[in-house]
């Protein structure tokens, strides 16, 4: 009972956080900046020794998987249905009790059920704790770092719906669980790169973000629904079968397999900015420095890595998937370390550098490796967060390192001088330098296509208009410019 | 030439009454860039001769003075418009630069509403405003100083068109007037309203005869406006309805009379840059693709060693590196760019200079020769930040690691402008639908898609009307009676009053209002005795720095028999100077000053085993720790550290960031093992006749230099008697984490370095009997018994360091620890004074806890306010400290000491002291001043999405523009105003000055800065105002006094009047 207890702070904590700061901007009742911090840290440690509690009971009982089930939400007689998993759900914990007699009352043949469920296991709990440890930290220190800043409380707020996404999107126990906290994950991300949104810049990259992110949540929401299909369910534990993370054994075909899979791949491709989908790391970097640090740099770009290793049993199923994970994280590391070596500014530099170490996991996932990746995520995540945070400290470490070494920094001395001519070395710094032309590539063949196709129906629609009313066709030409985004 | 010269005058810092005057004139002169005569700006209409290259090199004056940011340029950011009265330049910047040139309207209104500006400073200003007839009637109606001020005091201007519409759809602005509209004013207006309605209308056929054709038509409109139910005869409106239809009416007849008249301000300048032209078509904006390429391509042609493969061809220059990239591959870059490749293949086989692709390219758009200048102009300030960084590493090799060769800007003007065809092309195609030559796009856009946006609308312009109708009780009749020259001088009058022109006289008022309380403050203070102490102890010298006000005042407060100078913080020592254990030269001196000599800092020769022991552990740590932080960016090498060690990092990170006190602490004791010894020595000798160099032999000064530089150090100040036995000399500088804006914090005098080294030099010169010898012999006696110390003020936290205590003897080690508990003593009560500025700190701190926590801020990672630098400064004594001694400055002045007693009769020190001190202290002043009127434009917005670029400087998020200025969280406190000179001395020596110096006169004579004398004998003060020095009447003989500094500041964080502080201060 304890430890369900410990369970249900785990998730209350972060929502708690939300609520407060949400309601608070929503009524307009004024809070000092230090209680805002003062909130986002209790909600942080609470969730933390929450999570560390269910850690130490589970160590100690040796249990491997302790369910959190939060009631049902939807049942459905016909699968056919479409269900809306959008934003009622949001608040769900909250009231769990009055969903359960509603669900009571729900008759018992069942075809689709949206449950809220939470799982702690050896992949969620440490994922928790990372994100607790992480997320406390960061709110520590924008509390001093945005200061007196106008964004303070928009900050806090999107700060709060970050650490809720992250928290729920890693104790997910059902797919649509998953689903829900990875669009928070997803919503936060692209409101805070959009942070200073006086500028043009943010607020194009922010719009970048977010409409990479919904091609991946596209690919995500394909991937439940075929699930539903295929397992009459969107528990993990209906798929992957009843053996604890990471033994469960999926129940479903190589091919299905290779279906959801693939699809799953897309969305964590956009997630974790694999190639095709880098271009969004880098121009996320417009936020606050603590944003960017912890929420691109260490947690959100981990999210499609941890999203495959939720999945590794569906994985293990086909050799082909696992093929394609392992060339996805190969070209995505070659593509990163060339990028990363042109930046010339700290944080596109980090952001590449983050890159290779994710695209890393992906392949050790592909690999069938699964301790190996968690323990990288981890370590990457601190890492990375550090030298975030401490990015505008650039030029002082500089100076320091150059005066012990007496000199100025030598250059690198690496295959690049030594065994590439001249001129491929030049083709390589141009690929490297345009950023592998994914964002142009992206625009060309799948932005593209889109804007034509929309300016065609317009202007088919126009005609037709026309020739319904009767009119003369003049002022098509004057309104040609709408389509162009 | 003029450089080169400078150069050796600079060598050259002695002083010698015969020749001394010109050549420190010239050393500023020519070193402040904008003043040889090519300089000249803005240039007699452009004729056929100059060439483009001239030009360009003519209009880069204009570009951001920031090179590195580790060596922060406190200059004048309008620098190269010096030659301008202030207001005329601040006119022009709207439309060259984008910036504002004041703070918004409603920031100045705020002011008045506490106090800051009165009713009577503004009445003061328009008064004085040439050309300006304040009391002639404007159409009849109002005196024209009374519509100034109405238009002042109330807010009646619309915004743009949107909002306009919004506000006369939603809110009752047209139907009820005004609320701080009197009930009489009102009811007056209501009811000639009502009176004349039904005067006019029910007999409108019979009055009709009298009236010109105007008259006929306004009643018409009139009749329209007015409800039916009114004209059926029924007069029986309620007094709300009758409100609205006065106004009603009024908008009406506002309305009809603005459209008849045309526009007073002749529309806004011609847009010469296609792009603007395109951008208000279209709404796409070519800048934004061309800079997405430019930005990218300039920070990895600049970057100093950060990224880890080096553009290809860096070293055959901008223009060529450009081409030889874009000739390789790129089959898949953006639509836009891939015809790029063929057009710089193209180039190169023609084996075109950038200089002749440049003016292709201006040929290729069609700009005639009358906009070339225009042209350019714009081209190179719309990514200003990156040319001027390109035009600074072009001027000043000395100050980057990878300089760029002569000529780079043209090179990068070349490329923008290759760009810019492109991208004009591409979006004119896809925009606009336009498959023409380039040069015919203006000429397209101007036939096709007529500027609407510039368009100010009817309605914009009636409304202010409408306001001041309602504040001064036009009634409608009056309007509607008013003659066409009338209404045209009405409007004229209005509209020729705009936002600038209202925010220049909000800005002057404020700045008088200031001004008044400094000059009244210090007439006071200069009517009463001087207080200089009899026989001193200690002296102490100090940076001019506004930091150090409140330090050298609770100094005296707590030691008041301590007496204390000021001079410019590298102390006449300029050069380049090598710390023990650093591994390259940093220039200490005014950034504008190019030094001559060298020095470095030797671990004693007892300590040399220790010193290359522990030089060799911190090289095979600093190793360890950048391949450490190469690999965590590195692939494999990442992969293996961030699996294995990563986790381990949890501990620094919250360490660092939840208990950065105790980390520090470690950190510092860690560190403690491999520094260098403390025991150093500068090698501050070099024997005469051998060329000063960075090599061995060439490294320190002559002995003759440094008698120079010695005499001329003590006779600036005037201390020239009264020696005290120990003199200490205190260079200063900054401590903080995490901030690229670091060297912002130290000395301005040492281009944002620390000053210590300056000010260790020149205590040991000082303490060399050889050099005493020789002072004696020029008439200087520093008595034998006195010895000088050099130290280093730390401004953060407080902390004060010596150097050479080792070399003082015995007989001063009673002083010394005087000098020590004193500066503990007064670093708690200036760490005080400070908190009261930081939100973040309570009022109620105790001197110590406030002392912990400066302490607190320069070690946390998350503090973006380590210190508020120089801000709030507002005022520059020069003079003798006796005179001001005692005054709460609130740490707003800069101070300079100087005695006018003992200056030769031509003033040759004051002319030496100013030709630095005026530049300087205006440059910080601007840079100050205009970072916090537009912090945006002028400064580098808010410091938290910055990201350091190239090694050189910060963007804003992951690509933008390079950012020169200060940071938001430097300047939030900071209230623009000129800064104001207070020079005890003679008008007769200041004018004599400004015409010989010509940065001195340009500075003073165009108000880049205001300027009045205290006469040394009196309390008489002078205001030079149009060119003359007039007296100055003080407004008020009464001052507030306080028994102490903590007094005078507890309990308040705003800026605080000036304040006698009477303590102890009487000895």
């Amino acid at each position: 009972m304890l430890v369900q207890f410990a369970g249900i702070m785990v998730v209350i904590s972060p929502a708690a956080l939300l609520a407060v700061l949400g309601l608070a901007t929503l009524f307009r009742i004024p809070l000092s900046e230090r209680s805002v911090a003062r909130y986002a840290q209790a909600s942080s440690v609470v969730g933390l020794i929450a999570s560390l509690c269910i850690l130490a009971y589970m160590l100690a009982m040796n249990i491997r998987n302790v369910p959190l089930e939060l009631g049902d939400w939807v049942h459905l007689e016909n699968a056919a249905t479409e269900v809306d998993h959008g934003t009622a759900h949001v608040h769900a914990p909250a009231n769990a009790e009055i969903s359960d007699t509603e669900a009571a009352e729900v008759v018992h043949v069942e075809h689709f059920h949206f449950s809220l469920k939470f799982v702690f296991d050896r992949l969620s709990v440490p994922f928790a704790i990372m994100s607790f440890v992480l997320c406390g930290v960061i709110g520590a220190f924008a509390f001093r770092y945005l200061h007196l800043e106008e964004g303070y409380y928009r900050f806090f707020l999107f700060y709060s719906i970050f650490q809720l996404g992250m928290i729920i999107s890693s104790l997910a126990g059902t797919i649509e669980t998953l689903f829900m906290g990875w669009e928070l994950v997803g919503l936060s991300s692209a409101l805070l790169v959009a942070f200073f949104h006086d500028r043009p810049a943010p607020v194009q990259n922010g719009l970048r973000v977010w409409s990479v992110y919904r091609i991946a949540d596209a690919a995500f929401l394909v991937a439940a629904l075929t699930l539903h299909h295929l397992s009459g369910s969107g528990d993990f534990d209906a798929l992957m079968g009843k053996g604890d993370w990471p033994g469960g054994h999926a129940t479903i075909t190589e091919n299905e397999a290779l279906l959801v899979g693939s699809l799953l791949l897309i969305a964590a491709a956009g997630k974790s900015a694999l190639v095709p989908f880098s271009g969004w790391l880098p121009r996320a970097m417009e936020g606050p420095t603590p944003s960017s640090a912890v929420f691109y740099g260490a947690l959100s770009v981990h999210l499609g890595a941890f999203l495959l290793l939720r999945v590794s049993p569906v994985l293990e199923l086909s050799p082909i998937l696992c093929g394609m994970v392992v060339a996805l994280g190969l070209i995505t590391m070659i593509f990163a370390a060339m990028a990363a070596r042109v930046q010339a500014d700290v944080k596109s530099a980090l952001s590449y550098a983050s890159l290779i170490q994710v695209s890393i996991i992906v392949m050790e996932i592909g690999l069938g490796l699964r301790y190996i990746p968690l323990i990288h995520i981890i370590g990457h995540a601190c890492v990375r967060t550090l030298q975030l945070v401490r990015a505008p400290s650039l030029l002082k470490d500089y100076s320091i390192l150059e005066n012990a070494l007496g000199d100025h920094l030598p250059d690198s001395r690496s295959v690049w001088r030594r065994w590439l001519s001249p001129d491929m070395r030049a083709r390589f710094y141009r690929f490297a330098w345009e950023r592998g032309y994914l964002d142009s590539m992206l625009d060309d063949f799948v932005v593209r296509p889109f804007v034509n196709i929309f300016k065609w129906s317009d202007r088919m629609e126009r005609r037709w208009t026309t020739f319904l009313s009767g009119t003369s066709g003049t002022q098509v030409t004057s309104d040609r410019d709408t389509g162009e985004t | 030439m003029n450089r080169q010269f400078a150069a050796a005058a600079v060598s050259n810092l002695r002083w010698s009454p015969e020749d001394s005057l010109t050549k420190n004139s010239l050393i500023w002169l020519t070193l402040m860039t904008a003043t040889s005569q090519e300089s000249a700006f803005p240039a007699p209409e452009t004729t056929t001769a100059e060439s483009t290259e001239h030009m360009i090199r003519r209009l880069a004056e204009l570009l951001p003075l920031q090179g590195p940011i580790t060596a922060f340029a406190f200059l004048n950011p309008l620098q190269g418009m010096e030659n301008q009265p202030f207001i005329e330049a601040l006119r022009q910047v709207g439309d060259m630069f984008g910036c504002e040139p004041f703070l918004p309207e409603g920031s100045y209104r705020d002011k008045m509403a506490r106090g800051r500006i009165t009713v009577d400073d503004l009445n003061e200003i328009l008064a004085e405003e040439s050309g300006f007839d304040g009391d002639h009637k404007i159409a009849g109606l109002v005196r024209h100083a009374s519509l100034r001020l109405s238009m002042l005091q109330h807010s009646i201007n619309p915004g743009a068109e949107h909002e306009l519409r919004w506000m006369i759809a939603e809110t009752d602005a047209i139907q009820r007037f005004r609320s701080e509209i009197s009930h009489s004013v009102r009811e007056r207006m209501i009811d000639s309203t009502r009176q004349w309605v039904s005067n006019q209308f029910p007999v409108s056929a019979s009055a009709s005869a009298s009236r010109s054709d105007t008259t006929e038509e306004l009643m018409d409109v009139v009749q329209d406006a007015i409800p039916r139910t009114l004209l059926g005869g029924s007069g029986a409106l309620d007094e709300a309805a009758w409100e609205s239809v006065s106004l009603a009416l009024l908008w009406r007849l506002l309305r009809t009379r603005i459209e008849r008249t045309s526009n007073g301000s002749h529309g806004s300048a011609s847009l010469t840059r296609h792009r603007d032209l395109l951008l208000a078509a279209s709404s796409e904006d070519s800048d934004e693709l061309v800079h997405d390429v430019l930005i990218r391509f300039c920070s990895v042609f600049l970057d100093q060693g950060y990224a880890h493969w080096k553009l290809p061809h860096r070293g055959t220059g901008f223009f060529h590196a450009f081409i030889a990239l874009f000739s390789s591959g790129g089959f898949l870059t953006k639509r836009w760019l891939r015809p790029v490749a063929r057009e710089v293949q193209r180039i190169h086989q023609a084996g075109m200079s950038a200089l002749e692709s440049l003016e292709e390219s201006v040929s290729l758009l069609g700009i005639e020769p009358h906009e070339r200048e225009s042209f350019v102009r714009g081209s190179l300030l719309a990514l200003r930040g990156w040319a001027g960084m390109i035009w600074q590493t072009e001027e000043r090799p000395d100050r980057v690691y990878i300089p760029s060769r002569h000529g780079t800007l043209i090179e990068f003007l070349a490329i923008r402008l290759i760009l810019e065809r492109y991208a004009l092309q591409w979006l004119s195609r896809e925009t606009l639908d336009y498959r023409g030559s380039l040069d015919r796009l203006r000429e397209f856009i101007g036939t096709h898609h007529s500027e609407k946006d510039a368009e100010v609308t009817v309605e914009q312009r009636a409304f202010p009307h409408l306001q001041l109708a309602q504040l001064h009780g036009w009634s409608p009749k009056m309007i509607a009676e008013l003659s066409d020259s009338q209404w045209q001088e009405l409007v004229h009058a209005v509209e020729k009053f705009s936002s600038f022109e209202r925010r220049r006289v909000f800005h002057l008022a404020f700045e008088r209002k200031l001004m008044r309380h400094a000059l009244d403050s210090i007439a006071i203070r200069a009517s009463q005795p001087l207080i200089s102490p009899k026989n001193p102890q200690i002296q102490v010298i100090t940076c001019i720095d506004a930091r150090e006000e409140s330090f050298r005042r609770h100094l005296e407060e707590v030691a008041p028999d301590v007496e204390t100078f000021a001079n410019a913080g590298f102390f006449g020592v300029a050069m380049y100077y090598r710390g023990a254990g650093e591994a390259h030269y940093t220039a200490l001196c005014p950034v504008v000053v190019q030094p001559k000599y060298w020095m470095v800092e030797d671990v004693v020769y007892a300590l040399t085993d220790s010193g290359r022991q522990r030089a060799r552990a911190r090289r095979l740590l600093g190793t360890a720790e950048h391949s450490f932080n190469t690999g965590t960016r590195g692939s494999l090498t990442g992969a293996v550290l961030t699996a294995l060690l990563g986790p381990l990092f949890t501990a620094p990170l919250v360490g660092r960031i939840l208990f950065p006190r105790l980390t520090a602490k470690m950190h510092r004791t860690a560190r403690g093992f491999v520094a260098p010894p403390p025991i150093t020595r500068l090698r501050l000798e070099r024997p005469e006749g051998t060329p000063a160099s960075p090599d061995e032999d060439g490294i320190g000064f002559t002995l003759s230099e440094m008698v120079n530089m010695a005499e001329r150090a003590l006779r600036d100040i005037g201390l020239t008697s009264g020696f005290a036995p120990l003199v200490i000399i205190l260079g200063h500088g900054s401590d903080c984490l995490n901030n690229p804006h670091e060297s912002a914090y130290h000395c301005g005098a040492c281009s944002g370095s620390r000053g210590g080294a300056n000010a260790r030099a020149m205590a040991a010169m000082l303490n060399d009997p050889r050099v005493r010898r020789q002072l004696l012999a020029r008439g200087l006696e520093v008595p034998e018994e006195t010895r000088f110390l050099g130290g280093l003020h730390h401004t953060a936290t407080e902390a004060v360091t010596y150097f050479d205590l080792e070399l003082l003897p015995g007989s001063h080690m009673r002083q010394l620890h005087l000098a020590v508990d004193i500066f503990g003593r007064v670093a708690e009560r200036n760490a005080h004074e400070r908190c009261r500025r930081f939100e973040t700190a309570p009022l109620d701190f105790s001197p110590a806890e406030a002392l912990q926590h400066v302490d607190d801020r320069t070690e946390d990672l998350a503090q973006t306010r380590p210190e508020y630098g120089n801000s709030t400064n507002a005022v520059c004594f020069v003079g003798r400290r006796s005179r001001v001694r005692g005054l709460y400055l609130d740490r707003r002045s800069f101070l300079m000491s100087y005695d006018a007693r003992q200056d030769t009769d031509t003033s040759m020190i004051l002319a030496r002291i100013l030709a630095a001190v005026i530049p300087v202290c205006e440059g910080i002043n601007m840079l100050y001043t205009l970072s916090a009127i537009d912090t945006r434009g002028w400064g580098c917005g808010t410091k938290l999405p910055h990201n350091i670029t190239s090694l050189l400087g910060v963007m804003d998020g992951a690509a933008s523009d390079l950012r020169p200025g200060l940071p938001w969280q430097g300047v939030d406190i900071h209230e623009p105003v000129r800064l104001l000179f207070i020079i005890e001395s003679t008008p007769e020596a200041m004018l004599r000055i400004m015409d010989q110096d010509p940065t001195v006169g340009r500075i003073c004579r165009n108000e880049w800065a205001q300027l009045a004398v205290l006469d040394p004998n009196s309390s008489r003060i002078q205001r030079f105002v149009n060119g003359q020095f007039v007296d100055y009447q003080p407004s008020t003989a009464e001052i507030a006094t306080a028994e102490s500094s903590l007094d005078w500041y507890r309990g308040w964080r705003d800026n605080l009047p000036f304040a006698l502080i009477q303590g102890k201060n009487g000895s």
